[in-house]
Formats: structure tokens, sequence, C-alpha cells
């Protein structure tokens, strides 16, 4: 509301001042021709209502409404040269005295052009004496300054005149005009620095300004050169002269405007870099975000930095350590506080925190989202590391077991059994050999389960001479006729092989117990760095994948080495168990 | 006949040395692990080593590997292995490395004293000894469309105690047949198999072992 109501003060007072410079124009007593009247009237308005204009439209692009202020203050100080039209001797004074505050005020503007905000000393020193010069600087001069001895018959008298200065007045004249002269040159210069240190964004920013500036340097240049060269001006010249400098005025609101909306533009493409980040299919991983950053920034050697709490210090996109150079601006992306990552830029970027800040609260979401992936994805890694370790412990255990069977159990039964038939040997044909056969033959049938129970556990054979023997024995103990294509080839991972060893000897179980099938192939290859193996039978199929916890508890197995188990079942077709094992798990 | 004996189950080892010497065969010393077997052989080499093929350090084939190094240092040593369990790749592995006097046995054949000792008996005279659970898993195997099939139950026997490692004589007694008949049955096997009549034993149980093996 508050703005609203500044606005529209602001407004009426431009329409007020417009209009009383009209006024004045037609009234003040000079006199002008009707269509010169007419033209200056409309460059008056021209100049002063686009200034204003531009101002309030430079004013909602935050937030640089300094600016806008700044440029209304202009057009507005503009209209105080409308005094100026009124033929009377304090009418002159006054805007011999205050005329050129529009200037100051321009000059100003030049040198904080488009960021509002005075960076250095040396700006503050030419702003301050734009001021000083162009008004306490003025009202100075008019104390030694007669307009008649200057040459000028038509001018009304000078009131603030000190006759016992008029002496002095064409040396002050002299003195002020060559000062204004080094304010221009200032101006110019400090545009000039600014342009050199300036970031790409702000370089398009000051882009038209510079070019107004220059063309209405060489404008005046031309003007004072043609003076120096003693055309004097006639009446009509003269006024020709004012319309034709003031349209060139003009060029001023257009100039601010144009660079403002680059900026502005600018800083929409930091709405294009959170479309960018959000509408990549494969995510916004972190190399994108920099080239994004890249791209919004107009600085392609913008770098991101991640820190790593564990290790202490920051790693680039690709995962490498990274320090901190001296030669970029660093900017750090915070999160509860702490930094989570940096932002390294063209130090010249730092003359546009608002764009820089911008674009980083945007690609901030994408990296924290980013982050939140990455730090799921290594909670997902571990996961699975513990899951192939459980796998891994298991068949350890299973190996253990197995080993403790052998060695303690077996070689028990065995040993009695030995004692039992040398007992036996002793004896001929009676009760107690009776009963020693029978017990020997019992002991002979529990060696023969424990056997199977052992092998059940873990085939020795596979930790021994390795998968293609393993599943050799598999299909040759198989009640369903079996085939084999299995190349022995090196070693593989004991949880791969222990894996693809029970893959097969449940999917042959099953084939065993419910296929009905004539012939069964079993494979086992080893192709494009994982371990495929499949146990396809002619059998009736329609299996169903998710029934019997035998292939479930494969599915998990084989997952846990982040392989792949798949059963293919259709009704009629036999069936088919394949799984595929990487060699070398990602983990 | 002298006989070595490596076992690392002290119980079962000495168990099975009486049984041998009870058999007749002079049991000239005992081992816990496969050097300590080799020390013995060098000392004195038997007509028979009868060796555990899992033992320490590894528990794994070190039977296998002592079998090896026995032979390479004693020829004319032969070695009887025996295992837990039925592993066909050994079996095979142990008489195509040494195609003469070796044998592959199931440790529970000490439930019949008879048949450890014959196979003891066999592989010192130069003999090859196939476990008939090796040869049942060979030739009740049931590849698909093995002219195995085509043979007659009475041929499958016949071949299943060639592959045992058996002699003609030895089959016949064991099927109660005349050697003649034996004979013919074994002509009629290799050609259905497509063999070659073999020069001596050794090389008919490899012949038949190689092809079951396909």
């Amino acid at each position: 509301m508050r703005d609203v109501k500044r606005t529209a003060a602001v407004v009426a007072l431009a329409l007020v001042a417009g209009l009383a410079n009209v006024v004045l124009l037609a009234v003040g007593g000079y006199e002008r021709s009707g269509p010169t009247l007419l033209l200056l009237a409309i460059a008056t308005l021209a100049v002063g209502w686009s200034f204003v204009g531009a101002g309030l439209a430079a004013r909602r692009s935050r937030p640089e409404p300094a600016v806008g202020w700044l440029m209304v203050a202009v057009g507005l100080a503009w209209f105080l040269r409308g005094i100026g039209f009124v033929r009377s001797p304090a009418a002159f004074t006054l805007v011999s005295a205050v005329g050129d505050l529009d200037q100051a005020l321009l000059a100003h503007l030049l040198v904080v052009f488009p960021s509002g905000r005075i960076a250095s000393g040396l700006q503050r020193a030419v702003v301050v004496l734009g001021y000083v010069l162009l008004v306490p600087g003025s009202v100075a001069l008019l104390l030694a300054w007669d307009p008649a001895a200057a040459g000028c018959a038509t001018c009304p008298a000078n009131l603030l005149l000190q006759p016992g200065l008029a002496g002095y007045g064409p040396d002050a004249a002299g003195l002020l005009n060559a000062a204004t002269l080094v304010l221009v040159a200032l101006v110019a210069g400090v545009v000039a620095l600014r342009w050199r240190g300036a970031s790409p964004p702000l370089r398009r920013a000051l882009a038209p300004v510079a070019v107004v500036g220059a063309v209405l340097l060489l404008f005046f240049a031309a003007q004072q050169g043609l003076a120096l060269l003693g055309r004097s001006a006639a009446p009509a010249d003269l006024a020709l002269g004012e319309v034709s400098g003031s349209v060139l005025l003009l060029l001023w609101p257009v100039g601010f405007l144009v660079g403002l909306t680059r900026l502005r533009l600018d800083r929409s493409r930091v709405g294009a870099l959170a479309i960018e980040l959000g509408g990549g299919e494969d995510g916004a991983t972190p190399e994108r975000v920099q080239q994004a950053l890249g791209r919004a920034l107009h600085d392609p050697s913008v770098r991101l930095a991640y820190w790593l709490a564990d290790r202490e210090g920051y790693v680039d996109v690709d995962g490498r350590p990274v320090a901190l150079p001296d030669t970029h601006e660093v900017t750090l992306l915070r999160r509860d506080g702490e930094p989570f990552a940096a932002l390294l830029h063209d130090p010249a970027l730092a003359d546009q925190p608002e764009l820089v800040d911008a674009a980083v609260a945007t690609a901030r979401l994408s990296l924290d989202n980013e982050r939140l992936q990455a730090e799921l994805r290594a909670q997902l890694a571990q996961v699975r590391a513990s899951r192939a370790r459980l796998v891994e412990f298991a068949d350890a255990e299973r190996r253990r077991v197995e080993r403790n069977l052998h060695d303690g159990a077996q070689q028990r039964l065995l040993t009695a059994l030995l004692g039992l038939r040398r007992a036996r040997a002793c004896l001929d044909s009676s009760p107690a050999a009776a009963a020693l056969d029978e017990a020997g033959e019992q002991l002979t049938l529990a060696l023969d389960e424990l056997r199977d129970l052992a092998r059940g556990l873990h085939p020795a054979i596979l930790s021994n001479a390795g998968l293609a023997p393993a599943l050799d024995e598999l299909v040759r103990r198989s009640p369903v006729p079996a085939t084999l294509d299995a190349a022995p080839g090196p070693r593989l991972p004991a949880p791969v092989e222990e894996t693809a060893y029970f893959v097969v000897s449940e999917a042959l179980a099953n084939v065993a117990r419910h296929a009905g099938a004539a012939t069964v192939a079993v494979s086992a290859v080893v192709r494009d760095g994982g371990l495929h193996v499949e146990v396809a039978d002619d059998g009736a199929g329609g299996a169903d994948p998710a029934g019997g916890s035998g292939l479930r508890g494969l599915a998990d197995r084989v997952a846990a080495l982040d392989g792949a188990l798949a059963v293919d079942s259709p009704p009629g077709g036999g069936t088919r168990v394949t799984a595929s094992l990487p060699l070398d798990p990602a983990r | 006949m002298r006989v070595l004996v490596a076992d690392d189950a002290t119980l079962f080892r000495e168990g099975l040395a009486r049984v041998l010497a009870d058999a007749g065969f002079t049991v000239a010393g005992q081992a816990a692990d496969g050097d300590e077997l080799l020390a013995l052989a060098r000392d004195d080499p038997p007509d028979v080593a009868v060796l555990d093929i899992r033992m320490p350090p590894t528990h794994t084939t070190e039977g296998l590997e002592t079998a090896r190094r026995l032979r390479a240092a004693h020829p004319g040593v032969g070695v009887l292995v025996l295992s837990a369990y039925v592993e066909v790749h050994y079996a095979l592995q142990l008489v195509t490395d040494a195609p003469r006097a070796s044998g592959y046995l199931l440790k529970d054949r000490v439930a019949d004293l008879r048949d450890l000792t014959e196979a003891v008996r066999r592989v010192g005279e130069g003999g090859l000894v196939i476990d008939p659970a090796i040869v049942a898993q060979l030739v009740g195997r049931s590849r698909t469309r093995s002219p195995i099939d085509e043979l007659s139950e009475r041929e499958r026997e016949v071949l299943g105690l060639m592959a045992e490692g058996r002699s003609n004589a030895a089959i016949g007694e064991r099927l109660h047949l005349s050697p003649k008949t034996v004979e013919a049955h074994v002509r009629g096997i290799f050609t259905r198999l497509g063999l070659l009549p073999a020069a001596d034993d050794n090389r008919r149980v490899l012949a038949v072992l190689a092809h079951l093996r396909m």
C-alpha cells in the first residue's frame, strides 16, 4: 500500500511539474515561435516524464529500488529547469543555482548503476563532487558572475551578484567549467573501471548505458567543437540545439531501462535453471548442477565443491579433493548453519550477489535432493554389503558345520563301523553275528544320510575344485536326465559359486519333484562380467515363481549379490530358471 | 604285501590298520598327514599307500596331492585314496593322472572288509579301482541319448564292473558267468559304445571311464 501511495504521489508530482513547465514555457515571457514552443514543450515533458516513468518501472525490479528512485529524482529535477522559462531575475538566479541538480543526480546514477550501491571511495568522491560542483558550486559562481558581462544580453539580472567579486567572474566560470569537464571524465572513468571488473551479466546491463553515454559525450564534444570554431549560433539554432539536446537526453532512460531489463532477464535465467535442474531425466547430478549454474551465471568457470564432514575437506563433483582457491570468489551453501557445499565463481560475480544468491538458492534444492539421494545410495550400498556379508557368513557357517560333520560324526561312525566289522569277522554265524550285521547296516545307512546332509550343507568339491565339477556332480545325481554346458574356467568369487550351485541344485530338485520333464539342460557361462546359470526343462511348466520357499530364498540370495533370478514357466512350455550374478558386485 | 596308512583321524586310521593286518597285509607304518606318509615311504617304500583324501593342513584334497608326489618319488607304489564323498571328478582325476596301481574308494567300504582288502590287493598288483558308487553315477546317470541306454541290463552290469577296474575273471565270478560269456559281453559293449578293444585291463578301465565321462 505504501508503495502504491508513493507511486501515486510521484506520478502526481511529475504531472504537476510537467504541466507547470509547459505553462511556464508558454507564459514565461521569452519570445519563441509556435513550432519551437511546441517542440520544446514536447521535449521537456518527454525527458522529464520518461525519466520518472523509467524510474518507477525500474523501482519494481527489486532489489535495486535505489536506482529507480534516482531516475525518478533525475526526472523531477529536470523539471526544475522550467523555472528558467520565466523571464525574471529571480527565476534566472534560481535556475542558475539549482538547474543543474539533475546532472548531479545523473552522475550519481551513472556511478551506481545498476546496483544502486556505492562500492568504493572513488565512487563516493565522484558522487559528492557532482553534487558540490553543480549546486553549491553554481551558487558560488553566481556571487561573481555577471551575465551581461559574460555576453548574454538577453539574460535577466543575477540577483546574487556581488559587485565586488564581479572581477573574478570569468575565472570562476572557467574554473567551474573545467571542474565540470573533470567530473564528466571521472564519471566516464568510473564507468570504464566498473566495466573492466564487471561480470558478464553486469556488462550486459552496463553496455546500453555506456553506449548512450558515449553518444552524448560525442554530441556535446561536437557541440563544444563547433563553439570553439566560432560558429556563433543563431537564435533559431539555439532553440534547435535545445530541442535536439533534449531528444538525446531521452536516450538515458531508455539505456537504463534496457540495462535493467537485461539484468532481470539474466535473473530469470535462474528460473530456467530451476526448470532445467528439475526436469532432467537422469536427475540433477552434481555435474549437471555445476554446468547449469555456469550457464545461469554466464560464468563457465563456476565450480561446485562439496563439504565432506568425515574428511573435513571439499571435493569436486567427481569426488576429488579440492582446496578453495584464492582466484575465485567462494559462496558457501549452508544447511542448518553448516556449510555443505561451496560455489566457486568469478570474483566479478560478487557485484551480483543477488543473482548468485538466487542461483544458489535454486541449485541448493537440487543439491539437497542429490545429496539425500547420495546418502540413500550410500545407505543402500551398506545394506547390500551387509546382506552380502550375511550370505558369506552363512556360507562360511555351512562350510564349518560340514567340516565338523566330516571330521567328527562321520569319522566316528566310520570307526565304529570298522570296529563292528572286525568284531563280526571274529564271529561265525550266530545270533550275535546277525545283530552285528544289522547294526552295521544301520550304521551304513546313517553314514549315507549324514553324507547327503553334509553335501547339502556345503559340497566340498565346490570349494575345492570349483563350480564346473560341482555342477557336474549335481547333474550326474539328477533323477531327470540332465545335460551340462559349463566350461571349467578360472575360479569365481566363493559367494558367486555357492549361489550358482544352490540355484542349480534347487532348480534340479524342483524339476525332479514337479516338472514331469524328460530332460533338463543346465548351463553356466561367464559373460559380460557376470555368471549366468540356467536350468531349463521340457516339463509341464506353469510353475509359480513366487511359490516355493526354496526359489524365493534363492532369489534373496541372488539379490544379495546384486544379481537377478528369473523363473519363466509358461503352462506347457517347460520351466526356465535363470540367475545372473555379477562377478564384481558394486559394493 | 606291505601297506602304509595315512589319515588324520587316529581311531579310524588305527582301526583300518588293524583290519588290514587282520586281512594279512603288513602295515609298515601309519601317518597323520601327507608329509608324514611321504617321509615313511622315502625310508621304506610300501607296495600300497592307503590315504584319506582330506588331511591337514587344509582338509581339502591333500590326499590327491600326496598321491601325486608319492608316485613321482616312487613310481612302483600303489595308491588307494579314501574319501567320505562320492566325487567323480577326483576319482577320474586320480586314475587319469596315473593309469595304473591307483584307486578311489569310498570310506564306507570298510563296511565290507572283503571289498576293502580286495581293493588294496588289486591296487598293490598294479590295477585300477573305482568305487562302485562312482561307477553307478557314471553308468546310471541319465545323459540324454546315450548309447549306454541301448545296453542290456546284463551288459550294463558288466560295463559297471569293468569301470570299477575288475578283470574278466573277476566279472565272471561276480556275475556267475563263464569267461566266454563275459568276453562276448565285453565285445558287444565295446562295439555298441564304439570303443576299440583295449590291450590290458587298465586301459580298458580308462577307455570305459573316458566314455562314461562324456
